[in-house]
């Protein structure tokens, strides 16, 4: 029982983390329609910056805020000088993905190159822990859940009661149509970049908290967890995507409790492989 | 030289043969089939891990230093072998990855994703293949005969090892150079199209995989025995994306790219770094960024590679066959060249002959094909829904043999999809389709097509990347090349039938008036000709029914006129036309019976006289 509760909490973590990744990821797909598969490199390069300040005396939370400006500006920097221009030629899907794969390879190793091969961890207080009705859980962790909670009301606020979050939704249903009803859709994509790189750029820190310590490449397997999630939610769906991420969080982490840690991505592995193969449109249905 | 000078070329000389082998294997695949597989490394460490658990001995007579499945101490070429067969068997299970319901950008990402946890699996699971530091002391083939510490073992070995990597070029060439070759390549370019010409998407692409890797698993075999220890370290997910840059550097759909590229990109490249000085880890990151701009830079500034797919081009216009199905009565051209003196004339001649019957429909005397009242083609009650939208809403049609019907109304109407429905790129929702008296319902496009049930489509569908005349010969059912089986025979086994084929294309491409395209890529043609281009492909294709989406939407007026008295006369031979359009004077000229749809169901059926009044008011009242 307290071995369930126990993975259920930490479980709730993955999760929180996880949905700041995958709604970030899936908006990013649906409204640009890259399959970014070097969203992992930009979300450790950013928590590096968090790093870095927080190695400079800053405290970790505000250097979370830097990571998020610099998820974003990376973001921005990486669909203006290598993706636009290659959608611009109307560079197939396929064609994006083998750019993305290049673009993680030059970030995660350019970055290692620069860091080194051995892992670090931010300098923080994890707090009290906190007791409540069976699960245990740091003040850190709390705070995390927390702010994924509000990152997610903040994510439906803009979506359902925002002009920004109408055009969006426009722009990833029908991209000329959008422009043929007045949408500037090319400021959309460029504002979604940033929203969504900041959101990698959030996660990437919180990411880097929950692991304890990581590297230039860690991310890569936590890409695959993401991208179980999005696929789960059916890819381009935000509401999708949260789900996706709690299914998926509790099923690693609990998982991991009965079965051996070092496996728990594989979990998540065989959802995704799964969804593909039986409903590629997503599980969770496919209204955004 | 020095020996250990020796040593290095020989060195050099087998990782260029094994990365020539993977590489060709990875060239079937994405250049030629279009099927990218992100999880190609996967192939390749299947092949080094038997070819290893096959030859060492058992874990227990090993001392049990390291634990592994299987030891069965064979002796080589078995190890080999099997390390193929393995690599080709489980590629199978990955067919419904890339089968036919995925995006192929998905599909990429599903194998990456395995690519990434068959390598975290093997790394955590010891019992299975000694986990994380990997196997070692595995033994080079004939190690009891002879001593594979002497140059001489290895000059062979290097040798065996190239001999490998040119059987392995002579293969993929044979295949791509066949009719096989060309359908892959034309499912490579439009998938849904090559679907509804009769091409298994799902056996092709398995065929691909299998065969790719086959050839990964072979190169594993050959690394492992010359290096002697395999582990995962060797075969993380981002060595796949060095062959990738490999292929895509040499030439995408180039074999010999591919092999240009395997001795650039993964041995000259990884080779130079050693000769560079440097914080150890840091030349080793900065290598894998230059791989990663070398991808980006050359999709970029030179998608094609440095050796681009070459034009493949026929001995067009080929002797005349006697197989062509079009009359030579009243000659039509079809050109679009600027006009003739007594050109007008000849047109409006052969256009009101072939409505009165005139020479176009005179041959159906001779072999008489009436029109027979038993419909050779009729839905009961078929409805399709997308989201809850019935776009084809229980609509009973039939369609005779012999007749041009006409398939008319506005936009919206649910047109297109009934023909998607009828050919079976669609599935329906409920409802049967008849074809020929018996149920097809359930039959997939590619076997409608087989059957003689052939579409065309409303959105430009050539394949880009073939010239006219090779889309023109993928269209040709029953080729004997047009199989795995057939292509691996060889050129003389399938000669004949594609001779015929060519021949017959040739006498389309002379009655469309296109002879001085044929070797022309179909993605260089302007828009009327590429609509040429489908019918004569949809004709290849030697259909009982031809399903026709819009064929003369975006087509010069005299030209639309000229291809209906075509379709006319290969009505008045037997064939049967179901053509969407939206012209109502092609209908009135050309189209007997019509039927008429408005908001998905049958609004009428009947001549086009006799609707001309009802059309026009739906048009103004759901459109206007």
């Amino acid at each position: 029982m307290s071995l369930f509760l126990a993975s259920v909490g930490f479980g709730l973590v993955t999760a929180a983390v996880l949905a700041i990744a995958a709604v970030g990821f899936t908006m990013q797909f649906a409204v640009t329609d890259v399959l970014n598969l070097a969203y992992g490199a930009v979300m450790i390069g950013s928590a590096f910056v968090a790093y870095w300040l927080n190695q400079a005396g800053v405290n970790v939370w505000i250097g979370m805020l830097a990571a998020a400006a610099a998820g974003a500006a990376g973001s921005v920097l990486l669909n203006q000088g290598i993706y636009a221009p290659f959608q611009r030629r109307g560079s197939t899907g396929i064609t994006m993905v083998i750019v993305s794969l290049g673009m993680t390879l030059i970030i995660e190793f350019g970055l290692q190159a620069i860091v080194g091969g051995t892992n670090v961890s931010y300098t923080m207080a994890q707090g009290p822990t906190v007791r409540a009705g069976g699960l245990i859980l740091t003040t850190v962790q709390l705070v995390i859940i927390g702010l994924s909670v509000v990152v997610m009301v903040a994510v439906h606020g803009l979506l359902r009661h925002t002009k920004l979050g109408k055009a969006m939704r426009a722009t990833a249903a029908n991209r000329s149509l959008a422009r043929n009803c007045g949408i500037r859709t090319n400021r959309i994509v460029t504002l979604t970049w940033i929203l969504t790189g900041a959101l990698c750029g959030i996660a990437g820190t919180v990411f880097a908290m929950n692991n304890g310590s990581f590297g230039a490449t860690s991310a890569d397997l936590f890409l695959v967890v993401i991208l179980a999630a999005v696929f789960l939610g059916g890819p381009g769906q935000a509401y999708g995507a949260m789900a996706g991420a709690v299914i998926i969080g509790l099923a690693t982490e609990v998982s991991a409790a009965y079965i051996t840690p070092s496996y728990k991505d594989v979990v998540a592995f065989l959802v995704l492989l799964i969804t593909m193969a039986v409903r590629p449109g997503g599980v969770l249905g496919a209204t955004a | 030289m020095t020996s250990a000078q020796l040593y290095y070329v020989i060195i050099l000389l087998v990782y260029g043969g094994v990365d020539v082998i993977a590489c060709l294997g990875l060239s079937q695949q994405f250049g030629v089939a279009g099927v990218t597989n992100f999880g190609f490394i996967i192939f390749q460490a299947a092949g080094a891990y038997t070819a290893s658990v096959l030859s060492l001995p058992s874990q227990s007579a090993n001392g049990r230093f390291q634990s592994y499945i299987g030891g069965w101490n064979l002796p080589w070429p078995v190890p080999w072998i099997g390390a193929a067969i393995v690599g080709g068997l489980i590629a199978l299970p990955f067919t419904f990855l890339v089968g036919r319901r995925l995006r192929g950008d998905f599909a990429a990402v599903g194998l990456l994703i395995t690519a990434v946890m068959a390598n975290l699996l093997v790394t955590n699971y010891r019992p299975l293949l000694n986990g994380d530091a990997g196997l070692s002391l595995v033994p080079a083939p004939l190690q009891g005969e002879y001593d594979p510490t002497s140059q001489r073992y290895q000059w062979v070995y290097a040798a065996g090892a190239i001999m490998l990597a040119a059987g392995a070029f002579l293969l993929v060439r044979r295949l791509t150079e066949s009719p096989y070759g060309r359908s892959l390549r034309a499912m490579r370019d439009n998938d849904l199209v090559a679907d509804s010409l009769g091409k298994n998407l799902v056996s092709m692409r398995a065929a691909v995989l299998v065969l790719g890797g086959a050839l990964a698993g072979l190169s594993g075999a050959i690394l492992v025995g010359f290096i002697n220890t395999w582990a995962p370290a060797a075969w993380g997910y981002a060595e796949t994306i060095v062959l990738f840059a490999a292929v895509i550097i040499g030439g995408a759909g180039n074999h010999r790219g591919a092999v240009l590229g395997a001795i650039l990109v993964p041995v000259a490249f990884e080779e130079i770094t050693r000769f560079i000085s440097g914080p150890p880890g840091v030349v080793d990151d900065l290598q894998w960024v230059a791989i990663g701009l070398l991808i980006v830079i050359f999709l970029w500034f030179r998608p094609q590679g440095v050796l681009p797919e070459r034009r493949r081009a026929t001995r067009a216009g080929g002797p005349p066959t006697g197989h062509i199905d079009i009359p030579n009565g009243d000659v039509v051209t079809l050109a679009s060249a600027g006009p003739e003196p007594g050109r007008a004339a000849e047109e409006r001649h052969a256009t009101s002959a072939a409505r009165a019957g005139g020479p176009l429909a005179a041959r159906s005397v001779s072999h008489p094909a009436p029109p027979d009242e038993n419909p050779v083609l009729r839905t009961v009650e078929v409805t399709r829904e997308f989201g809850g939208v019935r776009a084809v809403a229980g609509v009973s049609i039939e369609v005779r043999r012999g007749t041009l019907t006409g398939l008319i109304g506005p936009n919206g109407a649910g047109k297109s999809t009934l023909l998607g429905l009828l050919a079976g790129t669609i599935p329906v929702t409920s409802g049967q389709v008849i074809y020929q008296g018996s149920d097809v319902t359930g039959v997939p496009a590619y076997r409608r097509a087989r059957l003689g049930l052939v579409r065309t489509f409303q959105l430009a569908s050539e394949f880009k990347r073939l010239t006219v005349m090779e889309n023109l010969l993928s269209a040709v059912p029953a080729n004997r090349g047009d199989s795995l089986a057939g292509a691996l025979r060889g050129r003389r086994y399938w000669r004949g039938d594609e001779d015929a084929a060519i021949g017959r294309a040739g006498e389309l491409l002379d009655r469309f008036g296109l002879s001085g395209y044929a070797d022309t890529y179909a993605g260089d043609l302007s828009g009327g000709q590429r609509r040429l281009t489908e019918i004569m492909r949809a004709l290849m294709a030697e259909p009982a029914v031809l399903l026709l989406d819009e064929p003369m939407a975006g087509v010069h007026p005299r030209l639309a006129r000229q291809i209906g008295a075509q379709l006319l006369g290969l009505c008045a031979e037997g064939m049967t036309i179901l053509m969407v359009e939206h012209e109502l004077a092609i209908m009135d000229e050309f189209c007997d019976p019509v039927i008429v749809m408005a908001e998905g169901a049958v609004l009428a059926t009947g001549t086009m006289a006799a609707l001309r009044s009802r059309i026009e008011v739906v048009e103004a009242y759901l459109v206007g």
